[in-house]
């Protein structure tokens, strides 16, 4: 009885240092993805029908860009939402680049039938561009300024995810175009 | 070795090598495809696993063990 | 009559409660209407029969709504009424007096997320003739690695009532639990998951309704008031070319009373079109009896038991399952993405005893 209670407590703090021995190792923490402020990486990606768009063609304009896949069950909630903000906000210089990550392109094409849409689609199914922008979730998000710099991010959609991409997208439409934003 | 001992021993080196692997190649999330299909997650059908581990234990003399989460999309 | 067997009972009638099932319906009806739809919201609803060798035959309906209230939080609630009383640990029906029994349970978690950790907190009530049963429940996990390693924790406390039928006394079992588990993907297409899972139970834990054969006469058994219990289990799924998938797992299990097992279980699913997945699974199970069991007993034992689930034996499990989610809204009401599920389960064990089970389930995406 009382070796099993010992071995029982030297096991319980085993798995209690192994625990705290995982979330404190650097290699264990999720790495931090692109941040706001600094310059997004470029982005040169082709849409369905081959012609390639770019990130560096839109400077001026506040552009969301949205990183979905067709098997990222929170994307079917998010694609409709962003496509309401393009409608909403377009006339005012907002852009959409909704880049998929599918590997496989039929899946992309199935899930986009099935809604239609106003924002441009690129393909990436590979990930280099996920990769060069560091995504730590999926859906993934990034509101460039009319500067070209990161000034939102955001991993994964809700609710409020929409409400804040009202508010931020409203906050950078303001700001003039070219010009030095002012804090 | 008492047989507890063993079996705790067992488990402390399937820790390390869960450990071990952790280290090695890591899935990005958006190559998480197969991984988000609900066949890959454990007990997807919560209610088919509660009646499976009812009617087991109602016949056997073993329990527990089963109905953990993890995996899956990953998605936030 | 033979140890292990209990009193004869009349086959008991098929029942399920609608007027419980309406109950739960109009709960969960509440609880969505409450805050806005989001997430993966599920309605569960299932269907399971059961019917053995014995002759019995019954009816267990079981509803679960899982619903996310905000992005941090979300709340589970699952009921049932179930007929199997003779699945349940006191084994009610066994004795003519619990032959109609039925147990009713009612689960509720609520999970929410703080910070990088995920916290689990709930409970189970669980109601029947001559048995009752409480439990509460905490857990928490984390995922690390871009969530590629989750690690889990958890504990539970279980207050088991079993009254010893026909007397009115009440005895009681406490039953303490607690696991470990680490799951880990290995590649785009592997998922391993380790887990390790520490039972104590202590008090009465006999029963009074299963009884053996001492020296030629047939009592209610006598078992230690102490079980401790620790189980090892390892899982893998892995996905294979061809919209197919592989789950294995594998349990190692032994406890205080010399009673070891190993399960082993491996499936295949595959889907035939996106909207059809069919799979089959075997399930191999076997173990040593209780050091103290024996089929009938002569002297003077300390331990005696008629509990059929201490002896030594093996069993097969044979499942197929179909899960089908049609393109067209069903019956043009029921919510995009509703899923058919239809579960056939054989189970034939090495002491004669063999059962089949139907399952037929609805999951209903909110």
């Amino acid at each position: 009885m009382q070796t099993l209670s010992r071995v029982f407590t030297a096991t319980g703090l085993a798995a209690v240092v192994l625990l705290f021995g995982l979330t404190a190792s650097p290699a264990a923490l999720d790495v931090r993805g692109a941040v706001a402020g600094q310059q997004a990486p470029a982005l040169r990606l082709p849409t369905a029908d081959g012609t390639y768009l770019s990130l560096a063609d839109q400077k001026g304009n506040v552009v969301l860009i949205d990183f979905w896949a067709s098997w990222c069950a929170p994307c079917r909630h998010a694609f409709p939402a962003i496509d309401q903000l393009f409608v909403d906000f377009r006339s005012r210089g907002f852009r959409v680049i909704a880049v998929n990550l599918d590997e496989k392109r039929q899946d992309a094409v199935d899930f986009l039938v099935a809604r239609p849409h106003g924002i441009d689609v690129v393909f990436d199914p590979r990930g280099d561009s996920a990769r060069a922008f560091g995504l730590t979730g999926m859906p993934s998000s990034y509101l460039i300024g009319r500067d070209g710099t990161i000034r939102y991010a955001h991993a994964g959609y809700t609710d409020k995810v929409l409400d804040a991409y009202r508010l931020e997208i409203e906050r950078l439409l303001s700001e003039p175009a070219g010009g030095e934003h002012t804090r | 070795m008492t047989r507890t001992g063993r079996m705790v021993l067992l488990t402390l080196a399937a820790l390390a090598v869960a450990m071990w692997t952790a280290g090695c190649a890591t899935v990005q999330p958006w190559e998480r495809a197969r991984l988000a299909n609900p066949c890959m997650v454990f007990d997807y059908n919560g209610g088919q696993a509660d009646f499976a581990s009812h009617w087991q234990s109602a016949r056997e003399g073993s329990s527990g063990g089963f109905g953990v989460q993890g995996g899956g999309c990953g998605c936030k | 009559m033979q140890v292990g067997e209990r009193e004869p009972a009349p086959a008991p009638r098929n029942r399920w409660r609608p007027l419980a099932v309406a109950g739960v319906c109009v709960t969960a009806t509440a609880l969505v209407a409450a805050g806005s739809l989001r997430g993966e919201n599920i309605l569960n609803i299932q269907f399971h029969t059961f019917q053995d060798s014995r002759g019995v035959t019954v009816l267990e309906p079981i509803v679960d709504l899982d619903k996310d209230f905000t992005e941090r939080s979300g709340l589970k609630v699952k009921f049932g009424v179930d007929a199997i009383t003779g699945a349940s640990d006191s084994c009610a029906r066994c004795h003519a007096d619990g032959a109609n029994s039925q147990r009713t349970f009612v689960n509720v978690d609520y999970r929410r997320k703080i910070g990088d950790y995920k916290l689990d907190v709930g409970g189970q009530i669980s109601r029947e003739n001559f048995y009752a049963a409480d439990t509460a429940m905490v857990s928490i996990s984390r995922d690390l690695n871009k969530g590629n390693t989750t690690i889990a924790g958890g504990y539970s406390f279980s207050l088991n009532q079993p009254q010893l039928h026909p007397t009115q006394s009440v005895e009681n079992q406490y039953a303490h639990d607690l696991f470990f588990s680490v799951t880990q993907t290995l590649t785009k297409n592997t998922i391993l998951q380790l887990a390790y899972d520490y039972n104590r139970i202590s008090g009465y834990q006999s029963s009074p309704f299963l009884r053996t054969r001492v020296n030629d006469i047939m009592v209610v058994g006598n078992t230690p008031d102490l079980r401790s219990r620790q189980a090892v289990v390892v899982r893998l799924r892995q996905a294979l070319p061809g919209d197919t998938y592989l789950q294995a797992d594998y349990r190692r299990y032994f406890d205080t009373w010399s009673l070891a097992s190993n399960t082993f279980s491996l499936g295949v699913e595959h889907y035939f079109k996106p909207s059809l997945l069919v799979g089959f699974t075997y399930r191999w199970y076997g173990q040593t009896g209780a050091d103290f069991y024996q089929p009938s007993y002569t002297g003077n034992p300390i331990y005696y038991t008629g509990d059929f689930r201490l002896q030594p034996f093996n069993s097969g499990t044979y499942t197929g399952h179909v899960v089908y989610t049609p393109a067209h809204r069903l019956l043009d009401l029921l919510p995009d993405k509703t899923a058919i599920d239809l579960q056939y389960d054989r189970y034939q064990a090495s002491t004669q005893f063999a059962s089949s089970m139907f399952t037929l389930g609805l999951r209903i995406p909110l």
